[in-house]
């Protein structure tokens, strides 16, 4: 359903109806969008609040006049095919076969019924209408089905995130590479011999601990020898033989 | 409040678990939770009731939906809806009214069924008023072509009518005057389609 364009001659045209207020512009809009189920709109309302506002001695009167009733044929049309019974064989309630007196009267009889009903509830909805309730939600019982979103949410972000990184801003900055260092290593060994200790007695915290890996990494690679005489003792650094 | 080494009242212990429910609570499932027998829990009821009359209180007492509920006053609701920053749910539609007084007075039913009763497709109604939460798919029609569902009213529904149960309502034949019957008979019949027993030549 498509509508022809309006030309804005209805821009200033706002309605006062139970299910929308506002511009009939928009009201317009929020049908074409299903936003706005087309059976919830009273098009008789519509007509007569049109008619109220109708200005017959404007300028563009004549085209107001035409824009409204193009408009509110093409709603009539949506909705007469919106509550008509599906033209389909196998559509289950409404009856291809003509009905006799009989079932005809039963079915007025019947709707009748259930339009009394319908009115009489309309009253009880508007008598107890404006209650709110406890805004507080009770956790679902043992032992029942169901998913709370935000805590497979939650669960969903703890599985698939990275643990978190250990903080190290005490360690400072980073001023020499795995790769001087090794450089640095290979040349002090060079002469013979050396203790951790003194290779790295000049070095701060962040660059003992770099070159303590670069050794490792060298005694990986089999460029030296890592020995320590015993637990937490000193540890020496010699050339590989 | 009774001194710290004995139980609350009982109204305050009902009081309580009504306050944090934002659906009626049973009496049987008011007796487990405080743990009162079924005097104290009347009496205790009696002295809720009279504290939250609406003359009396914000907060009212209601009995509906085969349990109890307290809810706010709705002669404060503009309050609660200026601090919510929401309106009001937009009132039903008369389409909507009818395919509920289908499933109340009919019910449970199919959607064919209430199309059938209206005359009307209803399935975009009825659509809407299950996200309304005010029906919802009771069972299945095994008897009938692919077990249509069956729809029914809700507790929501029975809530926001002030019902306690189905039996609240007015039987349906109360509701329609023997004339207004009489009337569409007479219609039918200037039509040319009158009911055998009315009286007039078939048509």
């Amino acid at each position: 359903m498509t509508f022809e364009p309006l030309g804005r001659s209805l821009s200033d045209f706002t309605v006062e109806l139970d299910v929308y207020s506002g511009p009939y512009e928009w009201l317009l809009a929020l049908i074409l969008k299903d936003e706005l189920e087309i059976f919830e709109v009273p098009l008789r309302e519509l007509v007569e609040s049109y008619l109220l506002a109708r200005q017959p001695d404007a300028a563009n009167g004549l085209e107001r006049d035409t824009d409204f009733a193009g408009s509110a044929a093409a709603l009539i049309l949506l909705k007469s095919r919106t509550l008509s019974p599906t033209i389909d064989a196998d559509s289950e309630g409404i009856e291809d076969e003509p009905l006799s007196a009989d079932e005809l009267a039963e079915r007025l009889t019947q709707y009748l019924k259930v339009r009394r009903a319908a009115e009489h509830l309309k009253d009880r909805f508007t008598s107890n209408a404006g209650h709110y309730v406890s805004a507080h939600t009770i956790a679902p019982r043992q032992g029942s089905l169901s998913v709370n979103p935000d805590r497979v949410s939650l669960a969903a972000r703890q599985a698939f995130s990275r643990l978190i990184e250990p903080p190290v801003r005490h360690l400072g900055p980073i001023t020499v590479t795995l790769q001087e260092l090794a450089g640095i290593i290979r040349t002090a060994i060079a002469g013979g011999p050396i203790s951790y200790e003194s290779l790295t007695s000049d070095m701060d915290r962040m660059n003992r601990a770099v070159a303590f890996a670069a050794a490792l990494s060298l005694a990986q690679e089999g460029s030296l020898t890592l020995t320590q005489a015993e637990p937490l003792g000193p540890l020496t650094l010699e050339p590989a033989t | 409040m009774r001194d710290q080494e004995q139980r609350p009242w009982p109204a305050h212990l009902v009081e309580a678990v009504l306050l944090v429910s934002a659906s009626p609570i049973g009496s049987s499932d008011l007796r487990s939770a405080t743990g009162l027998s079924d005097q104290e829990l009347e009496s205790a009821l009696a002295g809720l009731r009279e504290r939250y009359a609406p003359e009396a209180s914000g907060i009212v007492l209601r009995e509906v939906a085969g349990g109890y509920l307290l809810s706010t006053n709705p002669a404060c609701s503009g309050a609660v809806e200026t601090f919510r920053q929401e309106a009001r749910p937009a009132p039903l539609s008369g389409a909507a009214h009818e395919v509920l007084a289908c499933a109340l007075y009919l019910g449970p039913l199919t959607r064919g069924a209430v199309s059938r009763v209206r005359g009307v497709n209803s399935d975009a109604v009825i659509r809407s008023l299950i996200e309304r939460n005010l029906l919802v798919e009771v069972g299945a029609d095994h008897d009938a072509p692919g077990s249509p569902a069956l729809l029914g009213v809700t507790d929501d529904f029975l809530a926001a009518t002030g019902a306690t149960s189905r039996r609240d309502f007015p039987p349906v034949d109360s509701l329609v005057t023997q004339e207004e019957l009489d009337r569409v008979r007479e219609r039918l019949a200037s039509s040319g389609t009158a009911p055998h027993d009315a009286g007039s030549e078939p048509a």
